[in-house]
């Protein structure tokens, strides 16, 4: 295995040092009395149940299943009794969910055709483990299949890049997930990935400063020739697909469009693991280890979840009292927060975030030292400290004020459009092909440039409606994207 | 604190102050700071805000301040709180008739204003200085943000124009030694040159580069003090507020063409330790070139920027019936900076449009 070191320097920012950070300790948390299940988990649309209220189900037994749209089976991740099917808002979109009342037992029914000596089964045989995991729905692409799990089918799979290099301010830690035999477990699934995407080269990214991880990883992969591992600096947003690639490949990347249109699945390395667990233990997609993040958890655990825990079972145990806290999923930055406390964790779940609700005023909050302030300019003590404790609440710091053209939003955007420049245009309304040349659809909605903006003004989101207007318009992504690139699956994608 | 708190929350009803807002809330904001929460993503905020940022210039332009008051005593802060206070009144005179919000920009512009007058400056003019430099250098632009050029200079130019001879006639030998101007009101000691005009004349000067570069020449009152600039402008550099591009730039081409034009025409240009120890150079390429509002945004624009104000610095100094040519310079310059940016922008990103056209017929 080859390892790179790469640098990169069109923008991004790394947020380091926050207090709150998860710790390495796992908690295997006890079954829930009830479960909700959503249908539609991760990629693909939502499959169609094939269980009826008042039924017995086993956990791992497929309860939702659409074997002629592009998804992946969605399972019963505890033992019980089915009790109503339901609609519920997850993730901002309105999905039907199983609710599942628990026996109480633990025992999950393993997949058929699973087996130790995962080598000598047949590329076909894999990949309806595979799917009949739902493994395959996991991040952004999901993982292509003989079955309709992706838009693209294995053999145009040209690069698979897995990463797990912690670029958020909070992040799942990988000596959690990489821990003893994981280790190996991991690289096993990276090497029945290969079996199943036989013609792709595969890329490893790691946080440069985690060289023991890049050693070890070395160690077990030395033999290896088609796979070479990339060093990164741990720079929000480096792990979104349309940073990662063009970082990695130097490939230009679709804006808009999915990783698989080009031939590139990206995914999380939680999602390795799991394929192991699929294809040699037999494990269905039923339990997600998930982190906690943020200053409002008593302790900042790792936790086993099974898929469809609500999160009121998670804060019940563990969310401090008394204070009020904002729950965001995965990601502060681009994700939006958790409005009810019923909603289930699902299969993409690996953060949950804890954030201070600070409604509370800093007396002369601009003259302070700012020991522990967060900036991406170097304003503050703290960017003088080598490691420092710095909080994150949701106060803006600060009073709306107009742009001053300060420049930080350009230095930190990572796909080099000017989003001052171009968030001016929308906000005159002048939305023409000037602004499509300024590049307003390569933004990427990594939300950094409202980040650090000084004048506190929400860059991204003034961008975003102008491409919301463009796009209705018939001026949208679609014109200057398609033309450019020999996109794979397209019709697929268009139908998802 | 607590009483304080609620003094403004009884502001804020009464209803004849209603159109005072903008004020109270200035005052209440800057004490207290905000409690405004994110709404949606990105759920965290930057802690950098707009009184930080200039608060950071202030700070950067402390040793010169402190300088001023060193080399010419407390009139330098009589000067200083003259600006500051007919340029506040102005801001928040606009703020009310507007609506809007109190900008804190005036802290740097009512700063950096009095630090580049001559010490000898009648308190009046200043006064009219600062007035035309807020009012006609931003708020008819419509504030904080949307100003052409930089609203110190419009001022410093301003008079210069209209009252030359305050502006250029008279200058003070600077106190020197012990404790300085911090026992006096004033200097006495009135000279006529200062170094740049001794160089015009091509009289020899009587001070060392250790002499300029300390100060201890006539000049502006925040201009000489050098050793402070340059302490003050890297860090700014170094805490981001200030973009290195243009400082670099400026001062680069200073000391490439006039050290080109010294071998050339040894008597019309002075060597190029003289031009960056003298006059307001240091001080305008640190903190009235780099004021963001005014100066390009674009990074090449900001290299081509900084570039030309060292050939027009060059050229005034040299070639025309001014001594110094920096202010000058810099406001013509920030005339030119949407241009600049404009054409940065045309060569930079090429029509997508057209290109996937000719992309399609291809194919
Ligand atoms: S960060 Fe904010 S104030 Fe600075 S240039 Fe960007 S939009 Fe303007
Ligand atoms: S949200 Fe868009 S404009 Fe802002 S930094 Fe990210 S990519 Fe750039």
């Amino acid at each position: 295995m080859k390892v790179n070191y790469k640098k990169f320097s069109t923008g991004g920012y790394e947020f380091k040092d926050f207090k709150g950070n998860p710790i390495n300790k796992v908690i295997d948390m006890e079954i829930p009395q009830t479960l909700t299940i959503p249908l539609k988990q991760g990629f693909g649309g939502e499959v169609s149940v094939i269980v009826k209220p008042g039924e017995y189900v086993k956990a791992g037994q497929i309860i939702g299943i659409d074997k002629n749209a592009i998804s992946s089976p969605v399972h019963s991740s505890i033992n019980g009794i089915v009790e109503e099917i339901k609609t519920i808002k997850h993730l901002n979109k309105e999905v039907n969910a199983v609710v599942i009342k628990s026996d109480g037992t633990k025992e999950w029914q393993p997949l058929e055709g699973h087996s130790r000596e995962w080598n000598k089964l047949s590329t076909e045989q894999i990949q309806k483990l595979l799917y009949m995991s739902g493994v395959t729905s996991l991040d952004k692409s999901g993982i292509p299949t003989i079955f309709k799990s992706s838009v693209i089918s294995p053999e145009q799979v040209e690069n698979v890049i897995v990463y797990g290099i912690g670029t958020e301010p909070f992040n799942i830690s990988l000596s959690v997930l990489l821990q003893d035999e994981r280790k190996s477990q991991f690289v096993t699934g990276l090497k029945i990935l290969k079996k199943v995407m036989s013609n792709a080269k595969f890329y490893l990214a790691v946080n440069k400063k985690n060289s023991k991880l890049i050693q070890e990883l070395n160690n077990l992969l030395f033999d290896v020739d088609w796979i070479e591992l990339y060093a990164l600096p741990p720079k929000y947003p480096l792990e979104l697909d349309e940073v990662l690639i063009p970082t990695i490949l130097g490939k230009k990347y679709p804006y808009g469009y999915l990783a698989a249109n080009i031939g590139v699945i990206a995914l999380s390395m939680q999602t390795v693991t799991q394929v192991y667990d699929a294809v040699v233990q037999g494990k269905p997609l039923i339990e997600r280890t998930v982190a906690l993040g943020g200053t409002g958890w008593k302790e900042n655990v790792h936790m086993k979840v099974r898929v469809g825990t609500s999160i009121e079972d998670i804060t019940s145990l563990y969310l401090k009292e008394h204070e009020s806290y904002r729950l965001i999923l995965n990601s502060m930055l681009t994700n939006k927060s958790l409005t009810s406390k019923s909603l289930p964790m699902d299969r993409t779940s690996s953060v949950l975030i804890a954030l201070k609700e600070n409604k509370e005023r800093e007396v002369f909050s601009w003259l302070r030292a700012g020991k522990n302030k967060d900036s991406y300019s170097n304003a503050f003590l703290c960017s003088l400290m080598k490691v420092s404790n710095k909080s994150c609440d949701t106060n803006i710091h600060g009073e709306y004020r107009s742009c001053i053209s300060c420049g930080f939003c350009e230095d930190v955007c990572p796909v080099d459009i000017i989003p001052h420049l171009i968030q001016k245009y929308v906000k005159k309304n002048m939305l023409d092909e000037e602004v499509i040349d300024y590049g307003i659809f390569n933004c990427i909605g990594c939300n950094l440039c409202s980040y650090v903006c000084t004048s506190k003004i929400d860059v991204a989101k003034d961008i975003r409606e102008g491409q919301e207007k463009l796009t209705k318009d018939e001026c949208g992504r679609d014109t200057i994207v398609e033309p450019y690139f020999d996109l794979i699956g397209l019709k697929e994608f268009k139908n998802l | 604190m607590k009483k304080i708190h609620n003094l403004f929350d009884k502001l804020y009803k009464i209803e004849s102050l209603k159109k005072f807002k903008p004020v109270i809330q200035a005052a209440d904001f800057f004490l207290f700071g905000t409690e405004e929460t994110t709404t949606s993503a990105p759920h965290i905020s930057d802690n950098m805000d707009i009184k930080r940022y200039m608060i950071m210039v202030v700070i950067a332009l402390l040793p010169s301040t402190f300088a001023s008051i060193y080399y010419y005593g407390w009139r330098a802060v009589a000067i200083i709180l003259v600006s500051y206070i007919v340029g506040g009144i102005v801001e928040v005179t606009f703020a009310v008739i507007r609506g809007h919000d109190v900008e804190e920009g005036f802290l740097v512009t009512g700063l950096i204003f009095p630090l580049v007058l001559p010490p000898t400056i009648p308190l009046w003019i200043v006064g009219v200085g600062i007035f035309f430099g807020t009012f006609f250098g931003k708020e008819v632009f419509g504030g904080t943000g949307k100003n052409t050029f930089n609203p110190a200079l419009v001022g410093r130019i301003f008079i210069t124009i209209a009252f030359p001879v305050f502006m250029s006639a008279n200058w003070y030998e600077p106190f020197t030694s012990g404790l300085g101007g911090f026992l006096h009101y004033a200097p006495d000691v009135v000279t006529s040159a200062t170094p740049l005009a001794s160089i015009k004349a091509g009289v020899e000067l009587p001070y060392s580069y250790i002499d300029l570069f300390l100060g201890k020449a006539p000049g502006s009152m925040g201009e000489t003090f050098r050793l402070g600039i340059i302490i003050g402008g890297l860090f700014l550099i170094a805490t981001k507020i200030v973009n290195w591009r243009i400082p670099v730039a400026y001062l680069g081409s200073v000391f490439v063409l006039s050290s080109l034009g010294n071998i050339v025409m040894p008597e019309t240009i002075a060597s190029p330790g003289l031009q960056l120890l003298s006059g307001g150079l240091l001080f305008g390429a640190f903190f009235m070139a780099t004021d963001p509002v005014s100066s390009p945004f674009t990074k090449i624009g900001k290299w081509i920027y900084g570039i030309c104000l060292g050939l027009f610095t060059i050229l005034i100094r040299s070639f025309s019936g001014y001594t110094e040519g920096v202010m000058f310079s810099i406001i013509l310059m920030n005339g030119f900076t949407p241009l600049i940016d404009s054409i940065i922008l045309q060569i930079k990103y090429k029509p997508i449009k057209k290109r996937s056209e000719a992309v399609l017929n291809e194919r």
